[in-house]
């Protein structure tokens, strides 16, 4: 039995990172008990241990609460910018967003970017003032300001602590009163919203849906628009919060699907689900897009002999991870192993963590890159792997992905927003005051300046208070080259990077300064050298080691010696050779180390 | 067959920074105890030893002569009876400049210890504050005068290189030191910092600097050149000896000859078997007193192990490697880069060769 439509409401929340979403999302577990005391934890929707240790949310969940005869469906979203087409598939599913602020810190970058889209989804949005118990709260300012960003009433404005409980009620109460129920024809033919899927060792891949129109049942044939395929609905349920089986959704519920397929890939995030054969809808719900990756990477195992137990586990990660992409990629300096495409540089860290942890894979992971577009005789070729790039600037044209970014920042710090930005190649849109103290900036960013750390530099010039947001926005005409870095002569392909020329000595700089620190010194002296084409640019060397000899080697000292000379031999064995240098596997990793700011995205 | 006997006093006056031998400050109410269990070690080991002629004893620490002249008398005489010790055997022992003086020397030598090996360490003041050492550059100096005056003629002296705070130049005015006393033998080690000492500690901290591997290295071959040049063979990378006073026992060590170890920690060698002794005095002298053998744990080499040894002690002594047993292709780099030359069949290390030692050796045993 579905419910009856005028008794459901489905609603996210939409907050920047540390506002308190995850907090609140527990309180409303609580207060609707959908959690007995006993079985609560902090964070209860965040299931993977990787969301709680970095207190984001990747994977998008929904959860049904029951509360005075209504089903309340409250969707959880990504909390990342890397997730942003995640987000905007889960907003899909709700018709009503709690816009939720933190009382001292008011509106963030990612708050308004979410804002805007749930407004574009035509969600109704709830604002709530948070952490009002806060000693650093400032309510009525935040209640100026958000009463002037969604042009209403203040005393709409709901003011609670999802920390104490204080409001949670009164909030509930507004969600049901404001939020319009759904609607859609039960008898009309199945269009369900694919908003995550993930995929389950036992059960396959398991999708979580938000029904249109029509009714999904379990055991019905079953069909996805983009891919095609075909196959039977295994179970359908609803997370309360733990999984449990319904006979079948009907319009305007959200829960999940076991689709009985066993790729993820067959199920993508926004695709829609039809009935197969001629029940089936002529046309998919609008808005579907493939994930496309737009930041590069090549992952190599440390060790070689793990190159298959590699792949193995690229492709079962895969299988959950419908954005993941990669191809095989063969180094000279690091052997076979693969061209990896991620959404950002979160999803990257987040990948070779689970790679590194999961399946227990020691990893070298080159310098990240975005994809460039380089013309050479009227052609077009897509460049996201350093080595396809013609060295020296060989080309006709060359192009860079740019976004477009939007920052909030005191307005005491605009001067150095202004100046990182331009620091980064920016080109400013706009700018204009939300109130007196805050400033919302616009500005067209390279992408591959602002996914590494962009976001670290935004923070510590504005002592933390600047939120970033932003959008792919397409491509511009870049003066990009590609670095080499030469150890003795010999070019280290894992070391090579696109860049844009204006940067190329700094990067060129700061890799041979690294490395010369790296580089154990050898039998001879070792130049390091970063080059354009033929051009070095710039170096530093490695003096010939002198003294490696144990000093004494007595009687009693044999053993432990052999046993160190065994140690040294086992190091040895373990480094790369690059031409004639020893380079051990630390100097890859730290060498191509990316102080990014993605871990520091997350709540603490 | 020769083998060598080594005997360990683990008593100190302190401990010094740097060491991370089997060694104690404070433990001296256990000196009786220990005298007898050495006894009883010696007793309870002697039958197995009963086929070999022994041709050197040493006795290092610690301290030996933390102990009485009478007691390591004793303790020699012991030996004698148990072992079939050679006529001409090298008895050495080791002394601290600040635990001897010509009387007790003059006992020494009478009790039949003919070789001195002293713990000089250097002659720069600051340089034995930076290794905690308590004597003074003087009393080594005495010391030695009264190694010469109880009529010593085999006397060795150890010095480091390279401590926190020592350039070339006092390095220099310490073997020039050296020189001027004119001892039969002298040992220079490199200062190497052993984490598990205070040393070690104040480096990790940041307190202390480590050595300079290139100042050591410099160091090391102004060691070559003043000790050459002063009529000492250089024998072994960190021993140089007047022809004929190459110390033996230490030789036997590097040839791989057996040796039996008595004492807390010492270590043993036969046979292609190694063992050692529990390292703790209280824990030794318990095992002996039970009339036990107090090994504490060995190992036995296999073809791999036991030339991986033969290879890097080889090189130790400069008596190198076979030409032989090396493929050409793996000795040739290092005899084109000058770490390596040949000799009489032999690959031998050079001067900069033997401060790269551990590089010849991975190199000329590396794996396929």
């Amino acid at each position: 039995m579905t419910t009856d439509t005028s008794h459901i409401r489905n609603f996210c929340i939409v907050a920047h990172i540390d506002h308190g979403k995850s907090t609140l999302a527990d309180r409303l577990l609580e207060v609707t008990h959908t959690v007995a005391d006993r079985d609560m934890r902090a964070q209860y929707l965040d299931k993977m241990d990787l969301e709680r240790e970095r207190g984001i949310t990747i994977k998008a969940q929904s959860v049904r609460l029951a509360h005075e005869g209504y089903e309340l469906n409250l969707i959880d979203t990504p909390g990342h910018v890397d997730f942003t087409y995640e987000v905007s598939r889960s907003l899909e599913a709700c018709e009503g967003a709690v816009l939720l602020v933190d009382a001292a810190q008011g509106l963030e970058a990612q708050t308004l970017a979410n804002y805007h889209l749930a407004r574009d989804a035509g969600l109704v949005i709830v604002p709530a003032i948070n952490k009002i118990d806060l000693p650093a709260a400032e309510p009525e300012q935040r209640t100026k300001e958000l009463a002037n960003l969604l042009d209403c009433d203040p005393t709409d404005i709901l003011h609670i602590s999802a920390k104490s409980g204080e409001g949670v009620d009164e909030l509930l109460a507004a969600v049901i009163d404001r939020v319009p129920p759904p609607v859609g024809d039960p008898t009309k033919p199945l269009q369900a919203l694919i908003f995550d899927s993930m995929f389950d060792p036992y059960r396959g891949v398991i999708t979580y849906v938000r029904v249109q129109q029509g009714v999904l049942a379990s055991r019905a044939r079953i069909r996805m628009f983009a891919t095609r395929v075909e196959s039977e609905a295994e179970e359908t349920g609803v997370n309360a919060p733990e999984p449990t089986p319904v006979p079948e959704l009907g319009p305007g519920e959200v829960g999940y699907l076991v689709t009985g397929l066993k790729d993820v890939h067959h199920a993508k995030v926004g695709d829609t689900i039809t009935l197969a054969g001629k029940h089936g809808a002529t046309e998919p719900l609008p808005g579907y897009r493939e994930p496309k990756p737009m930041v590069w990477s090549g992952l190599f195992p440390a060790d070689g002999s793990d190159y298959a137990d590699m792949r193995d586990a690229l492709d079962k990660l895969k299988l959950s991870d419908a954005a993941l992409h990669f191809e095989p990629e063969t180094s000279r300096a690091l052997g076979f192993g693969f061209r990896c495409g991620f959404l950002g540089l979160l999803h990257m860290d987040i990948v070779k963590e689970r790679l590194e942890r999961e399946f227990d894979l020691e990893l070298i992971a080159t310098a990240p890159n975005v994809e460039f577009h380089v013309f050479r005789g009227g052609e077009m070729t897509t460049v996201h792997n350093p080595a396809d790039m013609p060295p020296g600037g060989d080309y006709d044209k060359a192009e860079e992905p740019v976004v477009f970014a939007t920052i909030i920042t005191p307005s005491d710090y605009l001067g150095a927003v202004l100046g990182l930005c331009q620091e980064r190649r920016g080109e400013l849109v706009d700018m204009s005051y939300l109130t007196p103290e805050r400033v919302e900036v616009h500005y067209v960013l390279p992408m591959a300046e602002i996914v590494f750390d962009f976001f670290d530099q935004l923070k510590s010039g504005t002592r933390g208070y600047a939120s970033l947001d932003y959008e792919p926005w397409g491509y511009q005409e870049a003066n990009l080259v590609r670095v080499d870095v030469l150890l003795h002569g010999e070019p280290v392909d894992a070391f090579s990077t696109i860049v844009h020329r204006d940067k190329s000595y700094t990067y060129g700089k700061q890799m041979v300064e690294r490395l010369k620190e790296l580089i154990p010194r050898q039998l001879f002296d070792v130049a390091v050298q970063a080059a354009i084409g033929s051009k070095v640019i710039a170096r530093e060397t490695v003096k010939a080691k002198r003294k490696d000899v144990l000093a004494k080697c007595y009687g009693g000292d044999i053993t432990r010696k052999r046993k160190l000379l065994e140690t040294q031999k086992k190091g040895k064995e373990r480094m790369r050779r690059v031409g004639r240098v020893d380079v051990p596997q630390e100097a890859f990793i730290k060498a191509l180390r990316v102080d990014d700011g993605s871990s520091a995205k997350g709540k603490k | 067959m020769t083998a060598g006997v080594y005997v360990h006093v683990p008593f100190c006056l302190t401990r010094c920074g740097y060491c991370d031998f089997n060694a104690y400050a404070g433990l001296d109410e256990l000196k009786p105890q220990y005298l007898r269990a050495l006894l009883g070690e010696i007793a309870l080991s002697a039958p197995a030893w009963s086929d070999v002629e022994v041709g050197s004893v040493f006795l290092g620490g610690g301290t030996p002569t933390t102990m009485t002249p009478g007691d390591l008398g004793s303790l020699l005489a012991e030996l004698r009876r148990a072992f079939d010790i050679a006529t001409d055997a090298e008895i050495t022992t080791e002394a601290n400049p600040d635990t001897v003086d010509e009387a007790s020397l003059s006992g020494l030598l009478a009790a039949g210890y003919t070789r001195l090996s002293m713990g000089a360490q250097s002659f720069d003041p600051a340089v034995l504050r930076a290794l905690e050492r308590v004597h003074s550059p003087d009393s080594v100096r005495q010391a030695f005068e009264a190694a010469r005056s109880a009529r010593y003629a085999n006397v060795n002296l150890d010095l480091i290189y390279g401590a926190d705070g020592e350039t070339l130049e006092s390095w220099e005015r310490s073997l020039a030191e050296t020189l001027a006393l004119a001892p039969e033998h002298v040992s220079a080690y490199a200062l190497t910092i052993e984490p598990a000492t205070a040393l070690g500690r104040a480096v990790a901290r940041g307190d202390v600097r480590a050595p300079d591997p290139d100042v050591q290295a410099d160091m090391f071959q102004l060691a070559c050149s003043m000790l050459g040049d002063g009529g000492y063979g250089h024998y072994e990378i960190s021993n140089w000896a007047k022809p004929g006073y190459e110390c033996r026992h230490n030789l036997g060590y590097w040839r791989r000859q057996p040796y039996l170890g008595l004492g807390a920690g010492a270590h043993s060698y036969r046979d292609d078997r190694r063992w050692w002794n529990v390292r703790p005095p209280e824990e030794y002298l318990a095992t002996v007193e039970r009339c036990e053998l107090p090994i504490g744990g060995s190992e036995t080499l296999d073809a791999a192990d036991a030339y991986l040894e033969e290879i890097f002690l080889r090189l130790r002594i400069l008596e190198g490697v076979p030409s032989s047993w090396i493929d050409d292709e793996r000795a040739e780099p290092y005899l084109e880069s000058g770490l390596l030359t040949e000799d009489d069949g032999s690959l031998v290390p050079t001067e900069r060769g033997m401060l790269l030692l551990n590089e010849l050796v991975l190199g000329l045993t590396a794996r396929e």
